[in-house]
């Protein structure tokens, strides 16, 4: 298997010339070989130098931080020791600052900004913008990704994903001639295919699937689980498939064990958040993660502040290196992980051992049929002044809606969010309005967005 | 900092990891694909190479009249995948070929994207200049090799050059020169034109407290014998950089004794590039695979197996102008097991090539001469020249001729020959049909037979 470098230039094939842009990636991926073998204390190094570049931005051009971090030395701060001082920025204080946070300008070279929407991975949804900047690093950990687990870009990709309303619609879902902006700007790939996990059940997707017959499956751990119970055994309809690729949620470890006894065939996790970009990627010899240092700083924090040891679980606390349409620093994204010590597969990028975040139930629709349910995070936002949501199916018909809200909805509010939820899940459920304080999460530290509570005569 | 564990030059806004300008990303990203290939089996970078000659040898059929006819002669369809018998068909392009063909093999349709058109003038390694034509993409492997070269030797690129070189002012500059600092940060190089008197050498070098120095064999065991005899060392030096000439052990070790550092070597022609580079593990060469495919015939064109040395034959894979199919170059090489370094580009175990003595001057003076090739390499008929020092006063140029010189040709020689070497010898002239290469397989272009 030897993938081969995209050409743009006529009459060379080989070495491919892929284009500025291509370029761009392959010369960060040139670093990032080098970077991810350096030592632990190397690589924080470098991230403080940067650090130093992203404070300075944030005091002059963003007024979040031009109050938060006033009168500070912001070179003491762009050291391990000071940045352990830094006041850790939360979801909720995210929620109150809005447009506070987003950058007044940025140099010319980030390009332009784009708008993120996420609930994370505690139903509480905020806004923050990236940039071209961010979208590259995003691009480029993608394909460190991807060569990481020698990916063959000569194989078929099948992706079962949030997908715009018009992509991906079942039965037949939609096919693509390449893997996707990531990859194909610099390589040559086979195709892919793309089914909308919003819209496809779970019978559809297997379905599609044995049609398909792909190389590679990208989808949620908590849909392929229910889409591995459904077929049962690989049959030889998925003998192609070398290997699935789990994102979004929490993998957990017997998830992991039941899918690959199944299929018999490994799966490949990755920890990254729509506002951080990627966080750890699966190390290509194990099963626990490494932290994408050259794009973030990640700290693992106790109860008091203080970083965790190997063996302890702590709080997911993230810095952006580039971000400068919203730098998020020391940003408490609502995981939990717990360190590991230094991998045997030499690489200083420090290690995670497991991810503690979100994960999602599966709805049942009357009809019987299962589906991964979709929330509505991305469109209440603006209407509504929720908090922090989760949905409980209490029956094939009815849903409550926990809600944590500033005051009351008006009527007008209440009609719109449970409107949207009922879009969002496909159904015209029952939507009861539960007023709470606080959602918590469940006992291993996972927050389930959606909660399936059926009876299990009725599921 | 050692190139590889240096940051690229970056954006003023991007401190880590580098956002490097276009140019300099182009040069990085070629490493990371070079980083891969030089893994790759010699059975899979064949595969490849032979890929890239197909659309070499298409576009030549299509646009060189010389290619179209020797191509055609040999049963070529333009359309069919070209397999390696097709390719081992392909008759040897000489050096006398490209003498008398002149810009009949230059493409009359060269690809527009490859950029614009560079040219000039080689005597290569026998004393028979060519003219040759690149463009700006050959022109970017030519800086992307030199890149790969300063990689896998690890240079430190916070410590200072001293070149020594042909066609040099005595000059400081403030960095190491393009390629290296168009992605990198560099120190200061210096350089010195190479007819400086040895003497004269030495004493610059010890000013400049260089830790690299790049220089022709020749000056280079020059530089070494007169440390040694003078008790100099030169304090810092971290390596001592090559090319130009054939390398034997013994110049290795000359250096080892001297200053006690490794001889780092390079295998090029300007009329192509980069033909092989020295393994970062061991003493023996890494052909360029990414840029040019390398053979190594013995005198049936069959290929040499390790140990063989035969005669190097070589195709380039990215010049649209003035493409170089199975050219000869007229240099030998012995032919290498794999390289212990795991790399699968092939091994050249030593290359042989040109060698040239130092001129010696009546008032004692010596250094490495010109033989002032590109003066007259386009305009006299002269095909091949070697120039021996047979006194203090007297020199004979020994010329192949296409044609005799005309009266005002001699004295345009003469000269020119003066200007190069320094002094205005005595030149006598003797004409032959061929000059050969030494016992040892080396062409001398220079001899001195002055002790």
């Amino acid at each position: 298997m030897t993938n081969m470098i995209r050409s743009r230039v006529p009459s060379l094939n080989w070495p491919g010339l892929p284009g500025p842009y291509g370029d761009a990636h392959l010369a960060l991926l040139w670093q990032l070989e080098r970077s991810q073998w350096w030592k632990a204390d190397a690589l924080l190094a470098y991230q403080m130098k940067q650090l130093r570049a992203t404070l300075d931005h944030a005091v002059k051009q963003v007024s979040y931080y031009r109050t938060r971090l006033a009168g500070l030395d912001l070179t003491a701060c762009a050291t391990p020791e000071g940045w352990a001082e830094l006041p850790i920025l939360t979801r909720s204080n995210i929620q109150e600052a809005g447009p506070q946070l987003r950058s007044d300008g940025m140099p010319s070279e980030h390009g332009r900004f784009h708008e993120v929407q996420t609930s994370g991975s505690t139903g509480k949804p905020i806004r923050a913008f990236g940039s071209d900047i961010t979208a590259f690093y995003w691009n480029v950990l993608t394909l460190r990704w991807h060569l990481w687990h020698k990916h063959d870009f000569a194989g078929k990709l099948a992706s079962i994903r949030i997908l715009d309303e018009s992509i991906g619609t079942p039965p037949n879902g939609t096919p693509v001639p390449a893997w996707g902006p990531a990859t194909d700007t610099a390589w040559v790939t086979g195709p892919s295919t793309l089914l909308n996990l919003a819209t496809a059940s779970v019978s559809q997707q297997a379905e599609w699937l044995q049609r398909e017959s792909p190389d590679y499956l990208l989808t949620h751990p908590s849909n392929l689980a229910a889409l591995v119970r459904e077929m049962g055994p690989r049959t030889t309809a998925l003998r192609n498939l070398r290997e699935v690729w789990t994102i979004s949620e929490s993998l957990d470890a017997n998830t992991r064990r039941f899918i690959e006894e199944t299929w018999q065939l490994r799966v490949v996790d990755t920890y990254s958040s729509r506002e951080c970009g990627y966080l750890a990627i699966q190390c290509p010899i194990a099963d626990h993660y490494h932290v994408q240092s050259e794009s973030v700083l990640v700290e693992i924090l106790d109860d008091e502040g203080r970083p965790t040891e190997p063996g302890e679980i702590g709080r997911v606390v993230i810095s952006t290196l580039h971000n400068y349409a919203t730098p998020l620093l020391r940003y408490e994204i609502g995981d939990y992980a717990e360190v590991a010590p230094p991998c045997s597969c030499g690489r200083g990028l420090p290690t995670l051992r497991r991810i503690v975040g979100r994960q999602r139930n599966m709805l049942t629709l009357p009809d019987g049929q299962k589906r991964w349910p979709r929330c509505g995070y991305d469109q209440f936002m603006d209407i509504v002044p929720v908090r922090q949501l989760r949905l409980v199916q209490r029956s094939l018909q009815t849903i409550d809606a926990e809600l944590v809200a500033d005051h009351p909805l008006s009527d007008t509010e209440s009609k719109a969010l449970i409107e949207i939820v009922q879009q969002a899940l496909g159904y015209p459920f029952e939507i009861h309005l539960v007023y709470v304080s606080n959602i918590s999460r469940g006992s291993g530290g996972k927050f389930e967005e959606f909660l399936a509570a059926l009876e299990p005569s009725k599921s | 900092m050692n190139i590889n564990e240096a940051t690229p030059k970056s954006i003023a806004s991007i401190v880590w990891p580098a956002m490097p300008t276009p140019h300099a990303a182009s040069l990085l990203a070629m490493q990371y694909q070079l980083e891969q290939t030089e893994w790759w089996s010699a059975e899979a970078l064949r595969k490849v190479q032979l890929d890239q000659l197909g659309l070499v040898l298409r576009h030549a059929y299509e646009t060189i009249p010389f290619y179209r006819m020797r191509l055609s002669s040999i049963g070529y369809q333009p359309k069919n995948p070209l397999t390696a018998e097709d390719f081992a068909r392909i008759p040897l392009l000489l050096r006398s070929d490209i003498q008398t063909q002149g810009k009949a093999l230059l493409s009359n349709r060269p690809v527009v994207a490859h950029g614009r058109v560079s040219s000039g003038i080689t005597s290569g390694s026998t004393g028979r200049p060519i003219n040759y034509y690149g463009t700006e993409l050959t022109g970017f492997f030519w800086q992307a090799l030199t890149l790969r070269e300063h990689i896998w030797h690890n240079r430190d690129i916070a410590k200072r050059m001293a070149v020594i070189r042909m066609g040099l002012q005595n000059a400081n500059h403030p960095t190491w020169g393009p390629p290296t600092d168009i992605p990198f940060v560099t120190a200061p190089c210096a350089t010195l034109d190479i007819r400086t008197d040895v003497d004269k050498q030495v004493d610059w070098l010890l000013e400049q407290r260089a830790n690299y120095l790049l220089t022709f064999p020749t000056n280079a065991r020059a530089l070494a014998e007169a440390c040694l005899k003078r008790g100099v060392h030169f304090d810092g030096l971290l390596e001592v950089r090559t090319l130009g000439e054939t390398v034997d052990q013994e110049l290795r070790d000359l250096c080892r004794e001297a200053w006690g550092v490794k001889l780092v070597d390079i295998y090029s022609a300007c009329e192509i590039g980069y033909i092989a580079l020295q393994c970062p593990v061991n003493e023996h060469y890494h052909a360029q695979s990414e840029s040019l495919l390398v053979e190594v015939l013995d005198k049936n064109n069959q290929p040499c197996q390790a140990g063989e040395i035969g005669r190097i034959v070589v195709s380039t894979l990215h010049n649209s102008m003035m493409p170089l199919i199975r050219y000869e170059l007229l240099d030998y090489a012995e032919v290498g097991p794999t390289c212990s370094c795991g790399r699968g580009l092939p091994v050249l175990k030593r290359i042989m090539g040109r060698q040239r003595n130092l001129v010696a001057l009546p008032d004692g003076r010596r250094y490495w001469p010109s033989t002032g090739y590109k003066e007259w390499g386009g305009r006299l008929p002269i095909r091949q020249a070697q120039i021996v020092q047979r006194s203090l006063s007297i020199v004979e140029a020994k010329l192949v001729l296409s044609r005799p010189l005309l009266p005002a040709e001699e004295t345009e020689f003469v000269t020119i020959l003066h200007r190069s070497l320094g002094h205005p010898f005595e030149i006598i002239f003797s004409y032959h049909q061929e000059i050969p290469r030494s016992a040892g397989g080396k062409f001398e272009d220079f001899i001195s037979e002055v002790t």
